[in-house]
């Protein structure tokens, strides 16, 4: 591409300044860029030593070429994914029945007192902080192996979830139906039902089954922890080295979560 | 009966939106009240149900004194007193039935409220306002579905349902077109009349202040500048009222005709 | 005091109700399916009752004594987590953008795309903490193992986050690069990067945060980082250093989170400031 030339005795022209790009998009880059090669070198990272290991031969690869189909009929892997399933459910239920008034407790609109807010918010987050497995490992630790703890670990995943996402949309509503209850001598109880509730029952049906979608995922690896489920399976198919077994339930439980996805997003879809 | 006393409102901002306000509304009156846009309409109907807190001042609304009333005490308040608002404020996602029931509220337990089964008499009762504005076979709609003059009806149905001795209007016919406007501004007459329900209503248009009003309120700057009957106004009460000569948008022909 | 009305007191008849046969089916689903749940369920209803104070125990223990001076040695293994969880997403970034481009309906036409979100989906549907099972013995009991796993285990979910972005751009840049004679790869960078690139990087910051609470756990299944201390307090019911582990794990994950969210809303919104693309933007629409 050739440049334009300027005719000739024309003076040069002169570009206005280049505005300085922001030193804040500057400063920020140079943070990332640290950042990731500080992270890089914590963790070990090399392509070399990838590829390296991916040549190996390997117990997990050749497990995948001889995968067990055979293993999701096994009567206690059956037992064990229903339980996964029904984990899933009993946790999506309990955390989204309380999700419901603990969200509007952490609003505005919900709870007029500054005070109980910040601190229920507070304790909304700390729960948000909390890995589903680890809550899992604190209530084995707490009440023993076994299928409760995995409930009350999805139940609390599950607040920490819908917690956030209902009071972020409870944050958006139109207030005119709030204020036209209030003008009506509604009591508080009932405005809420009344003129929120009905404008975030969408969006909160669709948060739930996003939820059930969560906590299948969750419960299939509670049991890692002895929390019930497949997990405990799939601990114990590791520890023998019977990776042909393994693969048969990962595969099972793919299928699972598919159709359950497929399911849920047909459904989400009709709901909003 | 609605009697200010020197009613002040000042809000935090420290905007003075009301200054000592004498006034006296009689039961059954119909009135308009006038004013150009933050001379202190809406904070003055706003103050009757106690939206608003006065700053200063007495308010006496059917015996209530407002300003000294309890959080209980003004809910009991607002039970008598139905509102109208410009932009409907009605829940768009339910049916107008349910919209209608939210002025059954004041007098249905909470654990009805809850699981959303009203009485069978409040069922009733919001049945016959919803008749009286006309739009009856239209309960099970959803409200977001209808148009805005019926989605207004809605909201005079719902103020209707509460069995008020006053109703407030705020604004009520500025989003509507003109015919809509008549509509809904003819049905607000005729309840006053009908069941002598006092009626308080703002607006911004001046013809439909004189066709309407049976008194007409002016406000300048959060203070009363007039008070008398409708026949009264003319264009140069307008303008006194307005402080300003008066432009095709402060009627609704004029401005329609642009 | 009310306004008593003239008319008759007659009975009004209410137009029929319309049938919601949609929620009412899926109301009785899920009605079904929690009954049979909780009752073929194996679990001892009675220890429910008995796990407040169970849990009010086990907390006394933990916080009761903490062993103050592993407080570096914890904070490393933190740092290890969240350097795990950066790695592996900016991985998943690396693989996720390109393929997003192919998934976008709008640039390559609907068999390529749909090949592609399959792709995804299956991507998606697996647990970190299985890839991990699975890498551990590939790559060894090592941070890496862990760093693949969530970084594979991304890859879906951005693709999806970032190519619904990608169809929702506006037309005429595109139709601008193509104007000029600008190449695919041209039309891209020019076209529709500059549209996407403040919303994909929220993405990928949110994406970031969720990743370290995974992170934090890989190491229960051995893939390093804060889990792996976490693992071994359990087996050897050292109380003290789960606590302890657990508070480091919270501190730094609210950390994460709050950095990450301040510079995700600087990004979007500007200097200005907007509306944040937040996960209730992004789930709702996800359907």
């Amino acid at each position: 591409m050739t440049a334009v030339e300027p005719p000739v005795g024309a003076p040069t022209l002169q570009l206005p300044e280049k505005p300085k790009p922001s030193l804040f998009m500057a400063g920020l880059w140079a943070v990332v860029i640290v950042f990731t090669v500080l992270c890089a070198r914590r963790v070990g990272f090399s392509f070399a030593g990838i590829i390296e290991d991916l040549q190996r031969p390997n117990p997990v690869l050749d497990g995948l070429y001889n995968t067990r189909w055979g293993e999701m009929f096994s009567e206690r892997s059956r037992r064990a994914f229903i339980e996964t399933l029904q984990l899933a459910v009993m946790g999506t239920a309990a955390g989204v029945l309380v999700a419901l008034p603990f969200a509007l407790s952490t609003t505005r609109v919900g709870n007029p007192y500054p005070i109980p807010r910040v601190i229920l918010r507070s304790i909304s987050n700390v729960i948000r902080a909390i890995p589903d497995l680890l809550w899992a490992g604190l209530f084995v630790l707490g009440v023993g192996i076994g299928a409760l703890p995995g409930l009350l670990a999805l139940f609390f995943f599950s607040l920490a979830v819908m917690v956030k996402l209902t009071a972020d949309t409870l944050d958006g509503i139109d207030m005119g139906p709030v204020e036209a209850a209030e003008a009506a001598g509604a009591s508080h109880a009932q405005m809420l039902r009344t003129a929120v509730v009905p404008q975030i029952l969408p969006a909160f049906s669709s948060y739930a089954l996003y939820d059930f979608e969560l906590n299948l995922r969750a419960s299939a690896v509670l049991g890692l922890v002895g929390a019930g489920g497949i997990g405990n399976r799939l601990d114990f198919f590791r520890n023998r080295g019977q990776w042909d077994k393994l693969w048969g339930l990962v595969f099972m439980f793919f299928l699972v979560v598919m159709i359950v996805e497929w399911v849920s997003v047909r459904i989400r879809r009709k709901l909003v | 009966m609605i009697r200010f006393e020197q009613a002040t409102v000042t809000y935090p901002g420290g905007v003075t939106a009301m200054r000592e306000v004498d006034l006296e509304i009689g039961d059954g009156e119909f009135v308009v009240i006038v004013g150009l846009s933050g001379a202190g309409k809406s904070t003055l109907i706003r103050a009757i149900n106690g939206l608003v807190p006065l700053t200063s001042g007495k308010l006496d609304v059917n015996g209530y004194d407002v300003p000294s009333l309890s959080r209980k005490g003004r809910r009991a308040l607002r039970a008598e007193v139905g509102m109208i608002f410009q932009g409907f404020n009605l829940v768009d996602r339910t049916t107008v039935l349910n919209n209608v029931l939210m002025g059954r509220l004041h007098t249905t337990p909470t654990w009805r409220t809850l699981i959303a089964k009203y009485r069978d008499d409040d069922i009733q009762i919001a049945a016959r306002a919803l008749d009286r504005v006309g739009i009856l076979d239209r309960a099970y709609v959803r409200a977001s579905n209808l148009s805005g003059g019926q989605r207004q009806r809605v909201g005079i149905a719902r103020a209707l349902a509460q069995e008020p001795n006053i109703i407030l209007a705020d604004e009520p016919v500025a989003s509507l077109d003109p015919p809509t406007s008549h509509v809904v501004m003819k049905y607000l007459q005729q309840i006053c009349r009908e069941l002598g329900i006092t009626t308080i209503v703002n607006l911004h248009f001046l013809d439909l202040a004189t066709q309407y009003a049976d008194r007409i309120i002016g406000l300048r700057d959060g203070r009363l500048v007039f008070d008398g009957p409708g026949s009264d106004a003319d264009e140069q009460t307008f303008r006194d009222i307005y402080g300003r000569s008066l432009t095709a948008d402060d009627t609704m022909h004029k401005q329609a005709a642009l | 005091m009310s306004a008593t009305d003239t008319r008759p007191e007659t009975r009004l008849e209410l137009p029929s109700k319309a049938r919601d046969t949609l929620r009412t089916i899926l109301s009785t689903v899920f009605v079904v399916l929690l009954g049979w749940s909780l009752i073929t369920v194996e679990i001892k209803w009675s220890r429910l009752i008995e796990a407040p104070a169970d849990m009010y125990r086990l907390f006394k223990v933990m916080f009761g004594d903490l062993p103050w001076d592993r407080t570096g040695e914890m904070a490393g293994l933190m740092w290890d987590s969240i350097a795990m969880a950066w790695i592996g997403t900016l991985i998943a970034a690396v693989f996720a953008i390109p393929m997003s481009f192919l998934a976008a309906e709008n640039l390559v036409g609907r068999p390529i795309a749909w090949v592609t979100r399959q792709i995804f989906n299956i991507l998606r549907a697996v647990p970190e903490v299985i890839l991990a099972l699975l890498f551990i013995p590939v790559f060894g009991l090592s941070p890496m193992a862990g760093v693949l796993a969530i970084g594979v285990g991304s890859i879906g979910s951005l693709g999806k986050l970032f190519y619904e972005i990608i169809e929702n751009i506006q037309r005429e840049p595109i139709e601008a690069a193509d104007a000029v004679g600008a190449s695919g790869v041209q039309r891209m960078r020019w076209g529709v990067l500059p549209q996407v690139a403040p919303e994909l990087t929220s993405f990928l910051l949110y994406r970031f945060e969720i990743n370290i609470r995974a992170s934090s756990v890989l190491g229960i299944v051995g893939a390093g980082g804060i889990g792996g201390s976490l693992a071994d307090a359990i087996r050897f019911k050292e109380y003290g250093q789960a606590g302890l582990a657990l508070i480091v794990v919270i501190v730094g994950t609210i950390a994460v989170d709050t950095i990450s969210g301040a510079v995700r809303r600087r990004i979007v919104a500007g200097p200005k400031g907007l509306a944040i693309p937040d996960e209730a933007d992004i789930i709702v629409p996800m359907v």
